[in-house]
């Protein structure tokens, strides 16, 4: 029962954690990514259709990194290139991606809402076989696919490289002292462009992970404001990759709860309200934190 | 002299028009890709939109509901608030006002109507006070709370209206049917436009001497121009800030509201398909404008009438108008962000 549930929550975490890890290292580039919901749904369509026609988990994964990380770069171009508003590009990108998605359903396809080629080959499970009867550690890390280890290993991958490396002070310069990083004579949109490029390739995986990891076939509603979870979850983390994993986890733990109790009297659609609760709650309490502090300062 | 006035309205209308130019460029692409003939099926849309007054009447109510979230935004935005929250109020609002319009009594219309709006009203302005005192005393940052409060508010709902709200025998997520007596009249039977329409537009036209005759309107202009100076100058730029968050909520709860009497006439789960983020688009292109925003949201309303239409009458999915609206919301902020540009949400 714990083990179902724990294996269940796992899962769950996995494209939010994905998502969210691109959308940090965005905001860290300076610009807040509303867009990865629709990033996250071009991945999926694109994971599906490539894993049909290849018959190859992996080539529908790079697929759907890929497609993911061309829409991230065309919503980064008009942001910076074209000195666009990125909350209200992102919106767009959301609405415009899911009307293009759904068109090429019925245009392409023929099929409205739900797309199930023939042969979607799914993502392989990894075993590990002397942890498979161990109670809670084995359910939480056998029988998990390659994406889930990888989100997870991105993790202190991308801590390491935002403070050891000089790829990633350059980013965070990019995000804090814009000037800064022009007067050294580097290019500060062209490295914010790479963040969002990044971000929208972690969102395609998220999405090659809901459609070719967990279900098998591409719904218009496969997403389901997980893009705008993982938002939730990287103001959560704030700048921190483990406090942001944090936040995954936490609301991939709700997601699976949520899935749980459905039927059983406990309403579904309040518990999907938490994670959007938590931000409000969190940002209001760095605020209060704030003020406390300009309040000493003046005391 | 003349020369210079002249280039400034023309600089004006191609920055208004360059969006939808755009957009439209998009759309005909995305049409010629998938084997249709673009100039024929805008053609049809155009047609479907304005041609002959049962479509100008289908029309103008598909753009109703955008008259109202359009304002919201524009209300908000000219004092420098972002708030992007009124989706979630028009969901409530529609809420409130379903409820008082199935609960009542067969009261008379003189009075149902008023307080079911005034319900919407009030509920849409209280959902956006929280965000609005945070962002006053806090400085939180008002997109990150009302973009979340959306979600919530569409949770919320729908969990009102599969649970303790929903009409008994019924399978789809729904309140039962408002009384008729809570329903606005039509204004051209057998076509669908309501009241409601002129409702909201004479809520723009007000909202448009509001904003330039009175000392209100002017105050919070100075305060989304610049908070400091406004500050400098006696205004308070907070009470400001909470002010036009609440007047927003109010006008966003009323697009609700409106769009339940006149329309829709019950409260159905997934109610709106984003008439809030539209009206983003629509005060942003109309630079908050009281003309400019009765305009865009006619063209909007003419994109939804028409893309309805146009899938029955060819086989151009529906979804088309969903790629036009997105894509003219992405170039309505583009190269002239109207003092937006800069806009960071905060840690």
């Amino acid at each position: 029962m714990i083990d179902l549930f724990l294996h269940a929550a796992i899962l769950t975490t996995t494209p939010i954690l994905l998502a969210a890890i691109g959308g940090l290292v965005n905001r860290i580039g300076g610009l807040v990514n509303l867009g990865l919901e629709s990033m996250m749904l071009a991945g999926a369509l694109v994971a599906v259709e490539v894993s049909s026609a290849a018959s190859s988990a992996a080539l529908a994964i790079v697929a759907a990194g890929a497609i993911g990380a061309v829409v991230g770069l065309t919503m980064s171009l008009v942001i910076t290139r074209l000195r666009a508003n990125e909350i209200i590009v992102g919106l767009g990108f959301t609405v415009a991606v899911a009307g293009l998605v759904r068109y090429l359903l019925k245009s392409l396809y023929g099929v409205s809402g739900t797309y199930n080629p023939p042969g979607v080959v799914m993502l392989p499970r990894l075993d590990i076989p002397f942890l498979d009867g161990v109670p809670i550690v084995g359910a939480i890390l056998s029988r998990q696919d390659a994406l889930t280890w990888f989100a997870w290993a991105m993790v202190p991958a991308v801590a390491f490289a935002l403070t050891r490396t000089r790829w990633g002070l350059r980013l965070r310069a990019t995000g804090s002292a814009e000037a800064t990083v022009r007067a050294v004579g580097l290019a500060p949109l062209r490295i914010r462009d790479i963040s969002t490029l990044f971000a929208g390739a972690m969102a395609g995986l998220a999405g090659a992970y809901l459609s070719i990891g967990i279900v098998g076939l591409f719904n218009e509603g496969i997403t389901g404001g997980r893009g705008f979870i993982a938002l939730a979850a990287f103001y959560f983390g704030r700048m921190s990759p483990a406090r942001t994993a944090l936040g995954a986890l936490l609301f991939g733990f709700f997601d699976a709860a949520q899935i749980r109790l459905q039927g059983r009297g406990v309403p579904a659609e309040l518990v999907q309200t938490l994670p959007y609760v938590i931000v409000i709650v969190v940002l209001t309490g760095l605020g209060v934190a704030d003020w406390r502090a300009a309040r000493e300062r003046t005391l | 002299m003349m020369n210079a006035r002249w280039s400034v309205y023309l600089v004006r209308s191609a920055t208004t028009a360059a969006p939808f130019a755009l957009a439209i460029a998009i759309g005909a692409v995305v049409l010629a890709a998938t084997g249709h003939e673009p100039l024929a099926v805008y053609q049809l849309m155009v047609e479907e939109a304005f041609g002959g007054e049962r479509r100008i009447a289908a029309t103008l109510t598909a753009a109703t509901p955008l008259l109202l979230t359009g304002l919201a935004a524009a209300v908000a935005f000219r004092a420098g608030i972002f708030n992007v929250g009124a989706e979630g109020c028009f969901y409530l609002g529609g809420m409130a006002a379903a409820v008082v319009g199935y609960a009542s009594p067969n009261w008379p219309s003189t009075l149902l109507i008023p307080l079911a709006l005034a319900a919407s009203g009030l509920v849409g302005g209280a959902w956006l006070l929280g965000p609005g005192v945070l962002r006053a005393r806090l400085g939180v940052d008002e997109v990150v709370t009302t973009l979340m409060l959306n979600f919530i508010a569409v949770d919320l709902t729908s969990w009102l209206v599969n649970g303790p709200l929903l009409a008994r025998g019924s399978a789809n997520s729904a309140t039962p049917q408002i009384v008729s007596n809570a329903e606005l009249p039509r204004l051209l039977p057998p076509s669908t436009l309501h009241l409601g329409f002129v409702l909201s537009l004479s809520l723009v036209v007000a909202y448009g001497f509001w904003g330039r005759f009175s000392v209100e309107g002017f105050r919070s202009r100075l305060v989304g121009l610049s908070a400091r100076f406004s500050r400098a100058v006696g205004i308070d730029p907070l009470r400001i800030f909470v002010g036009v968050m609440v007047a927003s909520g109010v006008i966003g709860g009323l697009a609700g509201g409106i769009h339940v009497l006149g329309l829709v006439h019950r409260f159905v789960a997934g109610f709106s398909p984003g008439y809030g983020f539209t009206g983003v688009a629509i005060a942003l292109l109309a630079r908050n404008s009281a003309f400019g925003v009765a305009l865009a949201a006619i063209l909007f309303g003419a994109l939804s009438s028409a893309g309805a239409n146009i899938q029955l009458f060819s086989n151009v999915p529906l979804e088309i108008v969903e790629i036009l609206q997105g894509a003219v919301m992405i170039f309505a902020v583009a190269q002239f962000g109207f003092g937006w540009a800069g806009h960071r949400l905060g840690p």
